[in-house]
């Protein structure tokens, strides 16, 4: 190993190793700036491992690029200072920046798998971190490179394909192990497995636990998973609105949260196995229905009376032995079968989860009883319809009774059109209502989905709107056609935590007063278990279990469904 | 600037006529408009443009001569009567340049405009519809773009030839669509992959509504973009098939001023003007419409525009 060229300060004299002191950073200048970080101080000592959390536009990623003095205009520091080591970073010019980025700070993206280049080999990627650094002799490039690549468990050949050959996780990993090559002192990881699925995600994250305790970096971890966090780190430190709110010990934070926001957030948290599950707004979905026994007596598959009296024929979704099988991507290989023969009923007025990891064809399945696209085998029928042969011209028969709420509320909206059109659209088509009446029931929608001032918020763009905002009127439009059936296709996951909540319990308020039947597609077993009465869990396209959620989550019985209740980040599960 | 509240709350306000129509075209135009505007360079370029096009249309009442009014000295050098002296016919330099910008600009414009048009059309369609009908639609557009642009107008202008600038502006249209058509067919495949597509199509929107309504709006920026860029092509094609003598040389505009300026050898003869003056218009004016079009990027994304306000 050659010399660190950057020498952090002598640990002995004190064990700071970066220290923050009335940190603000601001996008733009004057009366038009946006405080994204208001005056931060923290320290951290070597070898720890402190979250940061909070929600969107908290500044967690602001400060992660000012401490890793990778700041973009319009974004600056406006005042205070970041001493790393006893050195100020931002005063270090480009080229000194460089060179402490060995050995001293490193920062894993959140979108670190796409900052990998596509045409270049992952070996090549470490020959060009070791050839710019020298910190490496070029006799042992190929060992060096070959255990990193294991640090982050994967296999030696990895270090021959192209980014493109590998998965998520794996260029998720191979950027951890090339932030590593530079054997930094402090390791900053910005929503590192966010944009991953479920399961591997956990396993991602319990490679940086390991690697962080085998190497003994000192590491920042920025998410917005208050869950993830309280897992790995041993301090947290917890951002609102630019400013640190709370700066704990993890066990503290989770037992004796000072702030108000803290325990708001923690409030959201809970274990889908638990007996009673109750979440902001939600009390025990078993003691709501015992509570209203008269009303739906718990039993969901008896097609109980739609609470809608306008309404005299409810249609069941049948959907049997159904199969989509895609063609082979690439000449040799296998054609995909993204859907496996599944069958299942969907009753008026019942809420059916669909759970399974990313890949596991559930969304395949949403575009299959939408007719977006077509079953290879099987048939879907819902009432006269067979769906499964429907024409593009008769689309509208059907999703006058079955509509979609979409995964991403931020593209689920055309930018240009107001709330207003957007609404407007479907009423028209739908219900042949025009002008004032129309509006009318635009402002009923709006009000219904609790958008209030309606009229205020009818002359919105979508980019006025919140994300939760956003997902309101997503919802709204689903109902414009006073549909029987609505399919979620993960109505939540883009959203922060505080505002999944207000959307489920909205979904669950349609579904009681207006009797829609609800399809509810994730891969959140918690959310799962607070508004769906009926589970299925999807494994390779293919059900491996399905039943009562609460009865499935407390007593899984396959392998596939206890694995993705054990990768749900839970911040109780070492004190329970 | 306040450049979105206004249209929003004016469709708050408006009586709902058949619900919820989007705002009027001349908002729309008018938004464009003040959205150019605010870049620096596309302003620099609309100031051009607009004298261009004050030039063109008052050439009568400025110009001090008639376009091809003959009878003064020939050949003569820049004088206080003949500010770019006159052409080896006896024609004033400075009068047949201003009336020269009418035909120049016209052919721009209607040109730039049929063959976006026609990209429009063909690119929407063949963007958003799959199968054969897509697979015939890419033989077609293939087919123009494989072929060299200037040979093909040569021929066919040699075809039409006796025209006049409708053929000009037939010749320019036919070969410069097919490039507009590609960009607008990439942009709309990758928007017709988005949620709010099939969010419409979910909220029973009908095909043709759906490529014109959801999709088309989103381009805008590309529309204008490929607008002002396939003006721009006519300008250089029309000066640059008139300077072969490919339309008809009775016609005073840049393009013909090159061509008798290139006959009467007017470089050996010192008449540096008449070589110069026309080609430093069309030079102009092809930047001018360059320069409009840094400005376009902000008109289809609305956050775009709420960022150039300060």
């Amino acid at each position: 190993m050659t010399p660190a060229p950057f020498t952090p300060a002598p640990p002995a004299a004190n064990d700071t190793l970066l220290e923050v002191h009335d940190l603000s950073v601001h996008y733009g200048y004057g009366e038009y700036a946006t405080q994204a970080v208001q005056n931060v101080s923290f320290r951290l000592a070597h070898g720890e491992f402190v979250g940061l959390v909070g929600e969107s536009g908290s500044g967690k990623s602001t400060l992660g690029f000012a401490l890793t003095g990778l700041s973009k205009p319009p974004a600056h520091i406006e005042k205070g200072r970041i001493l790393f080591g006893g050195k100020d970073i931002a005063s270090l010019d480009a080229e000194q920046l460089r060179e402490q980025r060995h050995g001293g700070i490193a920062m894993v993206l959140q979108s670190g798998m796409n900052a990998l280049n596509p045409v270049r080999s992952i070996r090549n990627h470490f020959v060009d971190i070791f050839r710019a650094h020298g910190h490496v002799e070029r006799s042992r490039w190929a060992a060096r490179a070959t255990e990193l690549i294991g640090k982050v468990e994967l296999t030696p050949q990895v270090l021959d394909r192209f980014p493109g050959e590998l998965s998520g996780g794996m260029r998720q990993r191979v950027s951890i192990a090339l932030a590593l090559s530079l054997e930094p002192e402090l390791m900053v990881f910005d929503e590192p497995t966010t944009a991953l699925d479920v399961l591997v995600q956990h396993a991602v994250m319990n490679t940086i636990i390991e690697l962080q305790k085998a190497e003994n970096f000192t590491a920042i971890l920025i998410s917005h998973d208050l869950g993830i966090v309280l897992e790995s780190a041993q301090r947290v430190m917890v951002m609102h609105e630019g400013r640190i709110v709370e700066d704990a010990p993890a066990r503290q934070i989770l037992e004796n949260p000072q702030a108000d926001y803290t325990r708001m957030l923690l409030s959201h948290y809970a274990d889908p196995r638990a007996e009673v599950v109750e979440l902001p707004g939600f009390a025990d979905r078993q003691q709501r229905q015992n509570d209203g026994a008269a009303r739906a007596d718990g039993a969901t598959h008896a097609p109980t009376v739609s609470p809608r009296t306008r309404r005299t024929d409810q249609h069941t979704m049948i959907v049997e032995n159904v199969s989509k099988v895609y063609p082979a991507p690439r000449r040799g290989e296998a054609p995909v079968r993204a859907v496996d023969n599944v069958s299942f009923t969907l009753e008026p007025g019942s809420a059916l989860a669909l759970v399974g990891a990313s890949g596991s064809g559930k969304s395949t399945l949403a575009k299959l009883i939408t007719a977006v696209e077509k079953p290879t085998s099987g048939s879907i029928r819902f009432g006269d319809l067979d769906v499964g042969t429907l024409s593009r011209r008769n689309f509208r028969q059907l999703h006058r009774d079955v509509q979609m709420v979409f995964q991403d509320p931020y593209s689920a909206l055309n930018p240009l059109h107001t709330v207003e059109y957007a609404l407007t659209r479907p009423v028209i088509n739908f219900t042949g209502l025009h002008g004032t009446e129309a509006r009318r029931r635009v402002l009923e929608l709006l009000d219904i989905v609790g958008m209030k001032p309606v009229e205020e918020f009818a002359a919105k763009l979508p980019h006025q709107l919140s994300g939760g905002q956003r997902q309101r009127v997503v919802i709204a439009r689903a109902l414009a056609s006073d549909p029987q059936v609505i399919i979620a296709d993960e109505p939540v996951s883009m959203l922060d935590v505080s505002l999944r909540a207000g959307v489920l319990a909205l979904l669950e308020d349609l579904r009681e007063q207006w009797g829609v039947s609800l399809l509810y597609i994730t891969h959140d077993l918690l959310s799962a278990r607070v508004v769906t009465d009926n589970i299925m869990v999807l494994n390779h396209g293919a059900v491996v279990e399905r039943g009562n959620t609460a009865d499935v989550l407390r007593n899984p019985q396959d392998d596939y469904t206890i694995r993705l209740l054990d990768a749900i980040p839970n911040p109780r599960k070492e004190v329970a | 600037m306040t450049t979105s509240l206004p249209p929003t709350t004016a469709i708050l306000r408006a009586p709902i006529t058949p619900a919820g129509e989007a705002p009027s075209a001349w908002k729309v135009v008018a938004r464009v408009a003040s959205t150019v505007w605010s870049n620096g360079k596309a302003r620099i370029g609309l100031i051009m443009l607009a004298v261009f096009v004050l030039l063109a249309i008052f050439a009568p009442l400025i110009a001090p001569y008639g376009a091809s009014e003959t009878g003064f000295e020939r050949s003569a050098d820049p004088s206080a009567a003949h500010w770019l002296g006159t052409t080896a016919a006896g024609e004033d330099v400075l009068s047949q340049l201003l009336y020269g910008a009418q035909i120049s600009i016209f052919v721009g414009l209607v040109a730039g405009l049929l063959s976006t048009v026609i990209a429009v059309l063909i690119g929407l369609s063949w963007g958003y519809v799959r199968g054969f009908g897509a697979d015939v639609i890419n033989f077609i557009v293939n087919l123009f773009l494989v072929i060299p642009g200037l040979p093909l107008m040569i021929v066919i202008a040699a075809y039409l030839s006796g025209g006049g600038i409708g053929m000009i502006i037939i010749v320019v249209v036919v070969t410069g669509w097919a490039w507009g058509a590609r960009v607008l067919r990439s942009q709309t495949q990758s928007l017709r992959s988005r949620d709010f597509i099939t969010a419409a199509v979910f909220s029973g929107e009908r095909p043709f509504r759906i490529v014109f309504r959801e999709i088309l709006p989103n381009m805008t920026s590309l529309i204008v973009g490929n607008f002002f860029g396939a003006a721009t092509a006519a300008i250089l094609a029309e000066a640059g098939l008139e300077f072969l003598g490919l339309g008809d040389s009775t016609v005073v505009s840049w393009g013909t001023m090159l061509f008798w300026a290139q006959n009467s050898n007017a470089l050996l003869t010192g008449q540096w003007a008449l070589l110069f003056a026309p080609g430093l218009c069309i030079a102009l004016l092809a930047t001018s419409l360059t320069l409009i079009n840094f400005g376009v990027d902000g008109i289809s994304n609305p956050r775009l525009r709420e960022g150039t306000k300060k």
